[in-house]
């Protein structure tokens, strides 16, 4: 029968079903295929040439040598990381805190989520600049109420200061990319069945012991993912430093992701940019292996 | 362990302290993270309709105006290019969701539907874009149009910003269509329809809330992209609103009434999207993370 | 020392906005007893037992343990245990865990809750079972591993909210024995709600059997059974549920085709009246109150039969529990008859019509 025809790939020999998989996957296969394999082949191909793009000599790993020997590699790195973390885990501080509070409200649940999805789809753009606005020198909230409530004598510039520039950044950052801890919290904690809380309230259990044995063990999971996800995304990222600091002040918030642009397209190093968005991408690669093996996100509650 | 410290019988916080002490807490936190969010959107939208004769009034920053204005947004309109940029970035923004999307379904589909033994393959490349960082990418793509001879043009734009949206796109309507189990299509194929049409009748409807949390994805990533764009085109009449307000905010007439107009401008359709495809939004980090 | 409380009821209602899910309930629940609530689905019993449980306050009323006001105490001080319907174990600890949770809480040292849990997993036998994950486990162990938490902790009262719904008819048997079991070893009042009027006919001291948020009545099994204060009663207690058959009234009797039925004094100006009928009570060949039916199907139980009938003046259904069909088929017109003593008589709003001298039961 015609519908026979229709069933599966493996029972047929060529043929119409073949064809179909091919048509469906061929998008996707050609996409990944321009647009990600090769311009990472480009680029680990031009990592081991010095100036790739006009006269390339082939160099070997004397690009990576160059970068890693570097005095400063290991303070862009260190910033790299820095920048990740405190971002990520504060973003999941604020995050959890309001979904805490928000899976207790009984009204205003929609509107509140309606609140906290809205810095997430704002563009960095926009973000940036409120931000650079709020903590301006001469007309900024900041510092207003710094001054009028005597905490300082003298307006701080808090993105060109040393000390403060990346914790600005860091704090501009966590208001646009808390909302996404914020969510999945959120998600993970209404799927707690109240059972568990009636029950344990039955049996004498406190509001911190209920916390302790109950809401923290199904977040477990939930809360490593995140960490993982974000610290990566976090580590990659670039136009939140740019746009607020180029990197600076004197270096200060230059990270890994700023100093490969500055090789490729501010100072034409192109294999020495490759070489190190190579090297982040080895990084990367490392440190999620080694945190899925240390932490098992997915251990914890199982369904 | 510390039972006997924060236990609820007897313990040395007793449970009536512990209930209240939460419910103070809860309410702190709640209020002060609703303060660090809402701030700075107030003061955008409060700037945004101030004239600057009351802007400054006193010296300060006037945070409850007296009156209200639009003119900000006049000038905008009228003596920049925002027009031209919002332009810019909807052309951008839908051709890329649109795309990101059709591959995402696409490419769902295949992969649940079809006994294809790369899946893994797959799911290594979507776990492995996720690790490249955007300016990575753009960089070598940059080269890439170039010798193409596609710089320059909407086209490396709109592919460029899908790169970054299509593969968590594509993993997220992966994930929905495993859940849509294949006996629908199954008992429509019984029926005598085709492939195509029981997808098209069966399949599609099933997965719209999925393809709608991929679209509302991919129109964040897109709508957002100040990196890609900013790298892969150079010719200012092309440029979406996230690159095209760096030139704006330098023109000499453009004070901080107006640098908060456009900012408005910009946060206005995430903020639509937001208000009205809410609960898409939930499904979509539902699926992508946790359950 | 821990010793079964008396829980008392006084006036218990619980609204939500304009909804009234317990009205007005005040019942004394004798300590040490096993009680159960029963009622359909909305009669808010499972309200009810929540508001004893301390997780829902009343709107009005008051709670009293003993004599000792615990209408303001919240969940954790009540000296109570619960099992819940969906089970509620832990899934991220092993059963040993879950069942010592309580003991844990209030602070016991390891070794005296592992005896203690030892000594209540072998009771229930489920020694097996204690170093696994409840999701290891099947539904009627997993309910043993919550009735295991309740032991445990000895508590003064028992609550349980439907703990059988989800299992199957064997695995009740089981655990129905285990429940009576459970309730002599401990010493506990146990309050049991259920939708299943034969669990609670099996297994309580007393029945109070709820519709729409009242109690409409308290008492033992047997009373229930034999002495039904209306009709919703009388239908909801005991399989197959009791005929009723609208009778015209007229002063001295009640009538019906060619039945009729004497009418004590207090009915006499009632101008209908509904007649219960218990299967059990009626045979076939006739009795002191007689009613023709058509057989339409007879039913085989083992040792019973039921034998489905329609009246033949119209289309009421007539129900009947018998051992002996052999002159019995389906079509037959059959005269079937009760004692006027088991005949139950409701007025048409369904309270019962009793008095002293006549159409009174003898039980």
């Amino acid at each position: 029968m015609r519908v026979a025809n229709r069933f599966g790939l493996r029972d047929m020999g060529f043929d119409r079903d073949r064809l179909l998989v091919i048509v469906f996957l061929l998008p996707l296969i050609g996409f990944f295929a321009i647009l990600w394999l090769v311009p990472m082949v480009y680029t680990v191909w031009s990592s081991f040439f010095s100036d790739p793009l006009v006269n390339p000599v082939f160099v070997g790993f004397d690009n990576y040598i160059a970068i890693i020997v570097d005095d400063q590699f290991l303070y862009f790195l260190w910033n790299s990381v820095l920048f990740a973390v405190s971002t990520t885990v504060l973003s999941l501080v604020v995050g959890l805190g309001f979904a805490l509070v928000v899976n207790r409200a009984v009204f205003g649940g929609a509107s509140l989520r309606t609140l906290m999805i809205f810095p997430y789809l704002l563009p960095t753009v926009v973000v940036v600049f409120l931000w650079r606005f709020l903590l301006d020198q001469n007309l900024g909230l900041v510092n207003r109420l710094l001054l009028e409530f005597g905490l300082i004598d003298r307006p701080i510039e808090f993105f060109g200061t040393v000390a403060l520039a990346m914790p600005s950044i860091v704090t501009a950052s966590v208001w646009k990319w808390g909302s996404f801890a914020f969510f999945i919290v959120l998600a993970n904690l209404q799927a707690i069945p109240d059972e568990y809380y009636e029950r344990a309230m039955v049996q004498g259990a406190s509001q911190w012991q209920q916390f302790r044995d109950i809401t923290f063990p199904h977040l477990r999971g939930a809360i490593l993912l995140i960490l993982l996800v974000r610290g990566i995304w976090m580590f990659n990222k670039f136009d939140v430093i740019w746009l607020t600091t180029r990197g600076g002040p004197a270096s200060v918030t230059t990270t890994l992701p700023i100093r490969v642009y500055d090789y490729a397209i501010r100072l034409g190093e192109f294999g020495m940019g490759t070489a190190l968005a190579s090297i982040m991408f080895v990084l990367l690669a490392v440190g999620g292996v080694v945190y899925f093996v240390g932490l098992n996100p997915e251990s914890g509650v199982t369904k | 362990m510390f039972e006997r410290l924060v236990g609820g019988p007897g313990g040395l916080v007793p449970n009536a302290v512990q209930q209240r002490l939460s419910a103070v807490a809860l309410y702190a936190i709640g209020a002060l993270v609703l303060l660090f969010v809402l701030t700075p959107i107030y003061l955008m939208v409060v700037v945004a309709l101030q004239s600057p004769q009351t802007l400054f009034s006193g010296g300060e920053l006037t945070l409850i105006p007296p009156t209200l204005t639009l003119n900000n947004f006049v000038t905008l309109v009228e003596q920049t290019s925002t027009v031209s940029y919002f332009l810019n970035s909807v052309i951008i923004t839908v051709s890329s969701v649109f795309l990101s999307t059709t591959l995402a379904v696409v490419s769902g589909y295949s992969l649940t539907r079809f006994d294809i033994s790369a899946k893994t393959l797959v799911a290594r490349a979507v776990l492995f874009s996720y690790m490249v960082s955007p300016i990575v990418l753009a960089i070598p793509l940059y080269v890439i149009f170039f010798r193409l001879g596609l710089l320059n043009q909407y086209v490396s734009a709109i592919l460029a910003v899908t790169a970054i949206s299509a593969p968590f796109s594509i993993w997220l309507m992966w994930q929905y269509f495993q859940n849509i189990p294949i006996a629908y299509e199954e008992s429509a194929w019984a029926r005598g329809a085709s492939r195509w049409r029981a997808v098209r009748d069966v399949v599609l409807p099933l997965a719209r809330p999925g393809y709608i949390s991929v679209a509302i994805f991919s129109f964040a990533v897109a709508w957002n992209d100040y990196t890609m764009v900013k790298v892969v085109l150079s010719d200012e009449s092309l440029y979406p609103l996230t690159v095209g307000s760096e030139l704006i905010f330098q023109e000499v007439f453009i004070g901080w009434g107006e640098q908060m107009a456009l900012l408005f401008i910009i946060s206005l359709p995430p903020f639509l999207v937001a208000a009205f495809l809410q609960n898409y939004l939930m499904q979509g980090f539902n699926l992508g993370h946790g359950e | 020392m821990i010793m079964a409380k008396a829980i008392t009821l006084d006036g218990f209602t619980k609204r939500y906005g304009t909804m009234v899910a317990v009205d007005d309930i005040s019942l004394d629940i004798p300590a040490g007893e096993f009680v159960s609530i029963v009622g359909p689905s909305g009669s808010g019993k499972t309200t009810l037992l929540r508001m004893i449980a301390g997780l829902e306050t009343p709107t009005v009323g008051r709670i009293l343990f003993d004599d000792k006001d615990m209408t303001t105490v919240s969940p954790q001080d009540r000296p109570l245990s619960m099992v819940f319907q969906n089970i509620a174990l832990f899934p991220h600890m092993t059963c040993r865990e879950n069942v010592g949770y309580g003991l844990k809480i209030h602070g016991m040292p390891k070794a005296e809750r592992d005896q203690l849990i030892d000594e209540a997993a072998k009771s229930l036998q489920i020694e097996d079972q204690l170093e696994k994950v409840p999701s290891e486990l099947s539904g009627g162990q997993q309910q043993r591993v919550a009735l295991g938490r309740a032991f445990v902790e000895d508590p003064d009262v028992l609550l349980l909210d439907e703990p059988m719904s989800d299992l199957d008819a064997k695995l009740k048997e089981d655990l129905r024995i285990e429940f009576q079991r459970l309730h002599r070893e401990l010493d506990a009042t146990f309050v049991y709600v259920t939708h299943d009027q034969r669990e609670a006919m099996t297994m309580s001291d007393e029945i109070a059997v709820m519709r729409k948020g009242t109690v409409e009545q308290f008492g033992d099994p047997e009373t229930i059974f034999h002495d039904p204060d209306s009709e919703y009663i009388a239908t909801f207690i005991g399989t197959p549920s009791t005929n009723i058959i609208e009778f015209d009234a007229d002063g001295e009797l009640a009538r019906r085709g060619t039945t009729s039925v004497p009418l004590p004094a207090e009915a006499r100006d009632e101008e209908r009246v509904r007649v219960g009928f218990r299967p059990q009570y009626l045979r076939a060949g006739g009795g002191e109150v007689e009613v023709d039916v058509l057989v339409d199907v007879i039913e085989p139980l083992g040792v019973d039969y039921v034998v489905h009938a329609t009246t033949v003046d119209d289309s009421s259904r007539l129900d009947l529990v018998t051992t002996d069909v052999s002159k019995l088929s389906p079509g037959d017109k059959i005269t079937v008859g009760s004692r006027l003593a088991d005949v139950f008589l409701f007025r048409a709003d369904g309270r019962r019509i009793r008095s002293g001298a006549e159409g009174g039961v003898d039980l």
